[in-house]
């Protein structure tokens, strides 16, 4: 019998900033190898620079949502909505977070340490502003998070899905800022 | 072949696959895309449809329906409060035998989350025996969208299909078919084979979707009977039975409790009703797998689950700034809400529905109801105020694209009555907050071709308002100005004074201006812009005391500098 497998990913932004993209990408590196995904959105509202939640689940799941303590990656797009999803993280988890911090408060980063979440920081926005196109501060997030070489989200099969998605300049600049996450993800673990 | 697609466009696929031949449609979240799907499947798969975006969704509905009537096979699509301004044409298409189909999408939004009430459909429909379908994904939308338009042909009446925001904003691979050749996979019923005799679990929409993960996370899945509902009405039988063989049943489904009101049986059916659920909102993972624990507990099954509370408990210690949604960097509306609220502190600002309710973090919205409810309530303000003798200035404000749809016998009956308010239309020439739809003023259709523009000047003019202005809204100065004449200077035979404030939506044109605006160096730390203007590229540098200016958030407009009391301070001195 096949192993069960299943991985949850949350997206957690602000509101026209590529947290959307970000999501499908994901899906569609699933979907690529012939994993199952379902992602679901938000719309309306919550674009007019409100707080986003994009939520990815692959594998064997039926729904698109996730409950507390169940997320297997955080993806944060910006740093106090990465907190405030924070406890969807599930024991051994990751979290990656866009800040140009050096840590995060004590208190939560010795608790995290303790759920065994393996926390990175990484400073997305100035990568993706030194490539002249700071919209695309999520493509660093995906690279760093691709160079943790979790299948079905390889460097290799995201930047597929991007060269899938995108066109011409904004494909370029993108892919860019998406192998300069990948190498600060490699730099940072030796 | 499968694509990955939202629910909206899986029931846009489902659609064309059964050859839908009409589709209209207004533009409401979390139904906006379905109509640009048909336009696209439809392309792709050289499929001649008829599609149009209706000036509201009664329009929508007997456009579709007189095509039914006839014998096409028609959609329209709208949300769910959208059902109620198409509410009497649909309770009397009930009525009559239709020789084509016709499938009405009316999309719910649980929570809601962008809408000013939850309501669910199916109560309707269920209330008035009509057929309605409750999809738990996107690949079942597309499936219920195909058979709902067949079935809906066989039986000669409206089907209604009803996803939820989670269905139609879910991303899932679809299997696409050949047009007429979809195998749909619509199973209701039992589910799995579970044989625990203390409780079992009746879903339907996303609700059996979370369910089933949420079993899964338990390791219940094996243990707890589930009864998978699709259509909600007329509802399967063996629901019944399925109730009948158990100890306790529990209900999960959004919005209302629609099938639980049906199965209810005191002592023995759980769900909204007995308080185990919320009695509104959305239900989320973590409600279903508490009740779901719960309902265990009630049976004596041992499930291990511990709920966390560690990281919450920290992060409540952190102060996380709130981040309610915003009008954009550079938004025309913004200039507008201040000037309305510059031009007159203390009039009362009933709004409406689109982008500019966040009229109401400016202070420039007071109250509102609904769509067209600006010009009603002004009315209705207005000869309470006279009654009462009282000289309150009445400033109410819409959209375009609004007043289009629902504003025009409002405004008609308004100036008939002589009344004494100003209204502002806030013209940006486009649908904006549900994704950039044409309105009637742009003079294109649904699928991109000219057609005629309606000119909103003619328009009040024709519907009797004798004052129109036009003003473009960066011209802060002169807005307030005209904004305080009009008050000024009513007549009693006036009637309502219209300001359009005319200028596009910059998320729509994408437009920047190469300036750097310069308040950084002018500020004394006043906070008056971030009170009173609000702009997403504003932010407060806390170390140096005043404001700085996000480069990467600005878009140069510009409109900053008339709010800044400095910046008029040092421009008088230069002048």
């Amino acid at each position: 019998m096949r192993k069960r497998f299943s991985m949850e990913i949350l997206c957690a932004g602000i509101g026209g900033r590529g947290v959307l993209l970000a999501s499908t990408l994901l899906l569609d590196s699933a979907i690529r190898k012939g994993i199952y995904g379902i992602g679901s959105d938000e719309y309306g509202m919550s674009q007019r620079g409100g707080s986003v939640v994009s939520l990815v689940k692959v594998g064997d799941v039926k729904s698109p949502l996730i409950g507390k303590g169940k997320a297997d990656v955080i993806l944060g797009f910006e740093e106090s909505e990465f907190l405030r999803n924070l406890s969807y993280a599930k024991r051994g988890g990751i979290g990656i977070v866009n800040t140009p911090k050096k840590a995060l408060n004590s208190t939560l980063q010795d608790l995290l340490e303790k759920r065994g979440v393996s926390l990175y920081l990484l400073d997305a926005d100035d990568i993706a502003r030194r490539e002249g196109l700071y919209q695309a501060s999520n493509m660093a997030v995906l690279g760093f998070f691709s160079s943790l070489g979790i299948e079905p989200f390889t460097f290799e099969n995201l930047r597929d899905s991007i060269c899938d998605r995108l066109k011409g300049k904004m494909l370029e600049k993108n892919l860019k800022i998406f192998e300069k996450g990948f190498e600060k993800g490699r730099e940072r673990r030796g | 072949m499968r694509e990955l697609m939202i629910g909206n466009y899986a029931i846009a696929r489902g659609l064309v696959e059964a050859k839908v031949e009409i589709a209209a449609a207004y533009p409401g979240t979390p139904s906006s895309e379905i109509l640009p799907g048909i336009i696209e499947f439809a392309k792709r798969e050289n499929l001649d449809v008829h599609c149009e975006w209706s000036v509201n969704e009664k329009v929508a509905f007997e456009a579709a329906f007189g095509a039914a009537l006839y014998g096409k096979k028609a959609a329209c699509m709208m949300k769910q409060v959208g059902l109620n301004v198409a509410f009497p044409s649909f309770f009397e298409s009930l009525e009559r035998e239709i020789r084509g189909g016709l499938l009405l999408v009316s999309c719910d939004d649980p929570g809601p989350l962008s809408s000013q009430t939850e309501q669910d459909t199916r109560m309707v429909c269920s209330l008035l025996g009509v057929t309605v379908l409750d999809p738990s994904s996107p690949s079942e939308a597309a499936d219920c969208a195909y058979y709902g338009l067949l079935l809906s042909k066989k039986l000669g009446k409206p089907v209604v299909l009803r996803p939820t925001h989670r269905v139609s904003h879910s991303r899932e691979a679809v299997r696409l078919y050949h047009l007429g050749k979809r195998k749909v996979r619509l199973k209701e019923g039992l589910v799995g084979k579970g044989s625990f005799k203390g409780f079992g679990i009746v879903a339907s929409g996303t609700s059996y979707s979370v369910v089933m993960d949420v079993l899964s996370e338990l390791g219940l899945k094996r243990d707890i009977p589930v009864f998978k509902v699709i259509k909600v009405h007329p509802l399967n039988d063996k629901v019944f039975q399925f109730r009948d063989s158990l100890e306790r049943v529990i209900v999960f489904e959004e919005t209302d409790a629609v099938i639980e009101a049906r199965l209810n049986l005191k002592g023995k059916v759980y769900g909204r009703l007995n308080g185990i659920l919320p009695d509104a909102g959305e239900l989320s993972y973590d409600i279903i797998r508490k009740a779901v624990i719960e309902m265990c507990h009630l049976s004596g099954l041992k499930v291990k689950y511990e709920e966390e509370r560690e990281v919450d408990e920290v992060l409540g210690k952190i102060h996380l700034p709130l981040r309610p949604p915003k009008l954009c960097s550079g938004c025309p509306h913004r200039a507008t809400f201040y000037a309305m609220k510059r031009a007159c502190p203390d009039a009362i600002f009933p709004g409406d529905i689109g982008c500019y309710t966040l009229g109401i973090s400016l202070g420039a919205v007071d109250v509102f109801v609904d769509m067209g409810g600006s010009v009603n309530l002004a009315s209705g303000f207005d000869s309470v105020f006279k009654k009462e003798g009282r000289d309150i200035p009445i400033l109410a404000s819409v959209g375009d694209s609004t007043f289009f749809h629902a504003c025009l016998p409002e405004i008609y009956d308004a100036a008939r009555k002589k009344r004494k308010f100003v209204l502002v239309i806030m013209d940006n020439n486009i649908t904006a907050m549900t994704g950039m739809q044409p309105t009637p003023q742009t003079g294109l259709t649904a699928d991109g071709k000219r057609t005629n523009s309606i000119s909103l000047e003619a328009t009040l003019s024709a519907l009797g308002v004798k004052n129109v202005k036009v003003v473009d809204p960066y011209e802060i100065p002169t807005l307030v100005e005209t904004i305080k004449n009009s008050l000024s200077n009513f007549e009693a035979e006036d009637g309502p004074f219209v300001i359009i404030a005319r200028r596009e939506c910059l998320l729509h044109k994408k437009k920047k201006w190469e300036r750097d605006i310069e308040l950084d160096e002018i500020c004394t730390g006043c906070k008056r812009c971030l009170k009173d203007f609000d702009c997403p590229s504003m932010e407060f540098d806390e170390d140096k005391k005043r404001i700085r200016i996000n480069r990467d958030l600005c878009v140069g407009c510009g409109c900053c500098l008339f709010v800044c009391p400095q910046f008029s301070k040092t421009k008088k001195k230069v002048e």
